[in-house]
């Protein structure tokens, strides 16, 4: 924090008391964020007596159960991220540029904001109330339509039934994102594409989509780094049988006979590590949008 | 006007720094005890004085800090409200659905931490007691009534004591499921495809844990062998009769989980509870009834030594003990108790008939516990379907 040089856009007169107003925020974000990023890293390198070690950064490629657990996070992840930013884009779309009554609009942001922060157990249980064996909906369906899901082969408590649950925080997120870039979409370019002949099917793929194509794949970033660090949500559903990655942290650090937390926090490296590519493929992609949405 | 504005913005950012800093120098100090006897060393009420003495300490102290004690668990609810009007201090409870490893998780967590989050005493699975001892998480103490309790379900040196046991047994919700299973291999039936539940995760939870052990003695296992019991669950989750969600009385009572495996004065608490809505029935399994013990035992790094000391003679008073069978628990006393004629006739009739139930020995559960804790995962698969 040191005297600020002309070229980084403050006044040549600005002097150290600029910088005490954001004097807590840099506090929190060393006491919060750098320390335990820190902490997390020299601890992957000890043993539970405090050695030094590299086995637990070496487990993280060797052992199946820890593989696994990195496969089946990145799967929900990857799959919630698609299907909620393809549904939460068509929503947003819907409501922005597809001509929809203005006021359902608000009643949809409002809703995604909401829904977009509504996780861990109160959510799993929302569902196993609604979904749930006993669930409304499925009683609905059973005793009305005559349609026993369950029976068809749908489980609440399987991968599918979990994807399903992300997919509740995942598409108001996309529609929150999205939303913002299609009011961007200016209606000129339409006009401007109809007049020199294009039809719908070549401004889409000529003028909207180039414009909005790395806005979705940010955005569907953003939604697996959103899916990847959840943790609440897929215990309290599956009581720990689905090993996703925060689940197998929990139960190395959780201790018994698995006691082992340098290695909880090597996989929390390998963690921050995934999340630290995503967002970085994020904030690249929004820098492309940004150009078009002045 | 610009000279006022940046001193409005001095002053306020003055001011934020201000409150960070003493936002930073928040956090408590605990009372401290009234007498000059340090009651975290005593091992005997005798140690400090005497009952009158510990009380006193106790009350000085004011708080008592407990985890891990769901009030419809061995009538826990009415045992705590007792304690509090018997003696005036606070009970400060921590997380009721813990298991047993998280109760030991919070005690290494809150080694230096007097506050409170540093649970005071535990109510642990039997095999954890030795555990917790070996690692020296445990302050060794004798209450009054000491020489009642069966020598093999103590540590001879007080570092922990048997308190209850049940059997395992299941709960039904027979508006949802009316066919009753009897046994254990009953459940392997396919008209009850997702609708059996364990209480915990067999990876921290004993009483998850101690299910998966008592599965094996009716499925040629013995007390030695706990991999029959794996093997069962492992078929149980093949057929999809076994959900992965944890069960609590709540999802019985909506149906969505029919059959819990619970120990017996649980599910018998739960009926209680019901009242009816809905119509549930306890079965105790035709074979592998599995009698489980849990311990009491005073951690070491205790906030409140002489509240945690004080909890302990009240749990094992004739009184405590009695409040315990009033929530279908077998306490460790009640041979004691029935030969001193204490026990009221309706307290004994309302108690199940476990007849046949075993009682593993330390070492075959402490291999049992090591054998399913770490073979869970792959007994049921991380599954994906």
């Amino acid at each position: 924090m040191a005297r600020v040089s002309p070229t980084n856009g403050f006044k040549p007169s600005a002097s150290w008391k600029v910088w005490l107003g954001v004097v807590p925020f840099f506090l929190f974000a060393i006491l919060f964020l750098l320390l335990p990023s820190f902490r997390l890293l020299t601890a992957s390198f000890s043993t539970p007596e405090g050695a030094f070690t590299l086995d637990n950064i070496r487990q993280l490629f060797t052992e199946p159960l820890i593989v696994n657990s990195y496969r089946l996070s990145i799967q929900i992840s990857a799959v919630t991220a698609l299907g909620g930013g393809i549904f939460g884009f068509l929503l947003a779309y819907s409501v922005t540029v597809g001509g929809l009554p203005k006021q359902l609009r608000s009643v949809l942001i409002t809703f995604s904001g909401v829904a977009s922060n509504f996780a861990g157990v109160p959510l799993a249980f929302a569902f196993v109330a609604t979904l749930g064996r006993q669930g409304f909906i499925t009683a609905v369906l059973k005793n009305i339509f005559n349609l026993d899901v369950y029976a068809s082969g749908f489980n609440l408590y399987s991968f599918a039934g979990l994807s399903l649950v992300y997919m509740y925080f995942q598409f108001p997120l996309m529609v929150l994102i999205m939303a913002p870039a299609l009011d961007g979409l200016k209606k000129e370019w339409r006009e401007a594409a109809e007049n020199l002949g294009a039809n719908t099917t070549q401004y889409w793929l000529k003028v909207a989509m180039p414009v909005l194509l790395p806005s979705i794949l940010g955005s569907m970033i953003l939604l697996f780094g959103n899916a990847f660090g959840a943790y609440a949500t897929a215990y309290a559903l599956t009581g720990g049988r689905i090993g996703l990655v925060t689940i197998q942290i929990g139960a190395q650090i959780r201790g018994d006979v698995l006691y082992n937390p340098g290695l909880g926090y090597a996989m929390a490296v390998g963690m921050v590590f995934i999340m630290a590519v995503s967002l970085t493929g994020y904030s690249l992609l929004q820098a492309k949008t940004e150009r078009w949405l002045k | 006007m610009r000279t006022n504005k940046n001193l409005a913005y001095h002053v306020l950012a003055l001011f934020v720094i201000a409150a960070t800093m003493l936002a930073a120098c928040g956090g408590g100090g605990g009372a401290g005890s009234s007498s000059d006897f340090d009651w975290s060393t005593a091992t005997s009420a005798a140690d400090g004085g005497g009952m009158d003495a510990l009380i006193a300490a106790a009350q000085a102290e004011g708080m008592l800090t407990t985890i891990a004690l769901p009030h419809d668990w061995c009538n826990y609810g009415e045992v705590i409200e007792a304690f509090k009007a018997k003696y005036g201090l606070e009970v400060n409870e921590l997380n009721p659905d813990a298991g047993s490893a998280d109760e030991i998780e919070a005690v290494k967590a809150n080694k230096d931490n007097k506050g409170p989050q540093a649970p005071d005493v535990l109510d642990v699975g039997f095999s954890w007691g030795e555990s917790s001892k070996a690692e020296g998480l445990l302050s060794p103490y004798k209450v009054s009534t000491w020489d009642t309790i069966p020598a093999d379900a103590k540590d001879a040196e007080g570092f922990w004591y048997g308190d209850y046991y049940g059997v395992l047994a299941f709960l039904v919700n027979t508006d949802v499921q009316p066919d009753v299973p009897q046994d254990w291999a009953d459940l392997l039936d396919p008209k009850y495809a997702g609708q059996i539940a364990l209480s915990g995760d067999p990876r921290v939870s004993n009483q998850a844990i101690q299910s998966v052990y008592a599965a094996a003695l009716a499925n040629g296992g013995s007390l030695d062998d706990a991999q029959a019991g794996l093997d069962y669950f492992s078929e149980l989750n093949a057929t999809g009769n076994l959900i992965p969600l944890i069960a609590n009385n709540g999802l019985v009572a909506t149906g969505e989980i029919p059959v819990r495996i619970t120990w017996d004065y649980n599910a018998l608490a739960a009926i209680d509870t019901f009242e009816g809505n809905p119509n549930a029935t306890v079965v105790i399994p035709a074979t592998g009834r599995f009698a489980g013990v849990y311990v009491q035992a005073i951690s070491a790094y205790s906030p409140q030594p002489a509240a945690a000391r004080l909890w302990q003679e009240f749990l094992y008073s004739d009184e405590g003990q009695l409040l315990w069978m009033k929530g279908y628990c077998h306490p460790i006393r009640e041979p004691d108790l029935r030969a001193r004629g204490v026990i009221p006739q309706e307290l004994l009739d309302k108690l199940p008939d476990v007849t046949g139930a075993v009682f593993p020995t330390l070492d075959q559960l402490t291999a049992a516990n090591e054998l399913i804790t770490r073979n869970w995962d792959t007994a049921v698969g991380s599954d994906i379907k």
